[in-house]
């Protein structure tokens, strides 16, 4: 009798113990291998890298939209706050930030036609606890972990919007702050 | 003795636990979905998607199928696996989709295969849009054809998707999608056309 007690036990203590351990850590994994796929394929730290527009041949990430041009810039708040700016757009358009959990921790709108859109929308990406002063106009975004990922997402379902998006690129910025 | 058989029990159900977690997690299958779920005649989507909210399997969940998606008040995703009649969205059938406005800025409806890539064709039509409305000429009342050959209408190729699904984006939504999905979204129909003979 006590034998099949002590068995279960230990089969119900593995089970919900892995069931926990392995969900957890999967969307860190995931986000991890996908951060490691983008540097390998030569994506820089800290600078922003146009992604080719949508096709099947070019997707690296599940579920991309073929309607938006993407821009992407890997962030490692490790030694100091990270500044980032991004123009705005005349149709749809978002500025996001994904921590190293997959949560997405910021979003602000790149639309220039919302009333109030500022033109250039400035970011500051810190540790928790590290934002110190930030200049205004700037929104501050606090990770728990040092890694993270910016996204920038603009509405260009023709090939000279995706031009027009990439142009945009070389006036970006994602670097450490000054 | 014992130890040993509890040793065994033990590694057993971490095995399951294991087995368990990939397979909520989409890694094997199709996932699971725990609470915050959202379902529009049949469209389904989960408001804690990107959110510290989310709970683990939702996270795990969308950490596979859905990395890098945003919160609700930015966009909201629903996805859709089977016609209006219940059917399995095929690539060996043809679908009518249509729908009237949708509470959003702008949306689109994207074609993925089983592994939530897009199907690999060259056919540069794996999506409709409101700009695609638009330019069809009403935004407030249109349609589209999935086939895996072209047709003579606004068309999106299910060519190489296999058994495939639908995602409707729908960015910048509405306040009251959000509030009352159920009441504010006319979800988009799809309606079976045909399907070719299996060999």
């Amino acid at each position: 009798m006590r034998l099949p007690v002590i068995g279960l036990s230990a089969f119900l203590i593995g089970l919900v113990a892995a069931h926990a351990v392995v969900l957890n850590a999967l969307p860190g994994y995931i986000m991890s291998k996908a951060r490691e796929r983008m540097t390998d394929s030569g994506i820089p730290v800290h600078q922003w890298r146009m992604s080719p527009r949508i096709t099947p041949e070019t997707q690296t990430v599940v579920r991309p939209s073929p309607d938006l041009a993407y821009a992407i810039c890997v962030i490692d708040v490790s030694n100091g706050p990270v500044t980032l700016t991004v123009p705005t757009w005349p149709e749809y358009g978002s500025l996001s930030i994904f921590d190293a959990s997959t949560d997405n921790v910021y979003a602000g709108s790149l639309d220039a036609r919302l009333p109030g859109a500022p033109g250039v929308r400035t970011i500051i990406v810190a540790l928790e606890g590290e934002t110190g002063d930030t200049a205004e106009g700037s929104d501050v975004v606090s990770l728990k972990k040092p890694e993270a990922l910016a996204l920038i997402r603009r509405l260009a379902p023709s090939q000279g919007l995706y031009e027009a998006a990439a142009a945009l690129v070389p006036v970006s910025s994602c670097g450490p702050a000054r | 003795m014992k130890f040993v058989s509890a040793f065994i029990c033990l590694f057993l159900g971490a095995f399951l636990g294991l087995g368990s977690a990939l397979g909520a997690a989409g890694i094997v299958g199709p996932g699971m979905r725990l609470g915050g779920a959202v379902d529009v005649r049949n469209w389904t989507s989960d408001w804690t998607i990107g959110s510290e909210a989310a709970n683990p399997w939702t996270r795990a969940r969308v950490a596979r199928h859905g990395l890098l998606a945003l919160t609700k008040d930015e966009a909201v995703y629903f996805t859709r696996a089977a016609d209006d009649d219940g059917g399995r969205l095929s690539e060996a059938c043809a679908y009518k989709v249509s729908g009237g406005r949708l509470p959003a800025q702008w949306w689109s409806i994207t074609l993925y295969d089983s592994t939530s890539f897009l199907p690999s064709n060259t056919d540069n039509a794996l999506s409709f849009d409101l700009t695609d409305a638009q330019s069809a000429g009403n935004a407030e009342a249109w349609s589209f054809t999935i086939a895996p050959l072209p047709v003579d209408e606004p068309w999106v190729s299910s060519r190489a998707g296999g058994a495939f699904d639908l995602t409707l984006r729908l960015y910048k939504p509405e306040a009251g999608l959000i509030a009352d999905p159920e009441t504010t979204l006319t979800a988009p129909r799809i309606v079976r056309l045909s399907c070719r003979e299996a060999n």
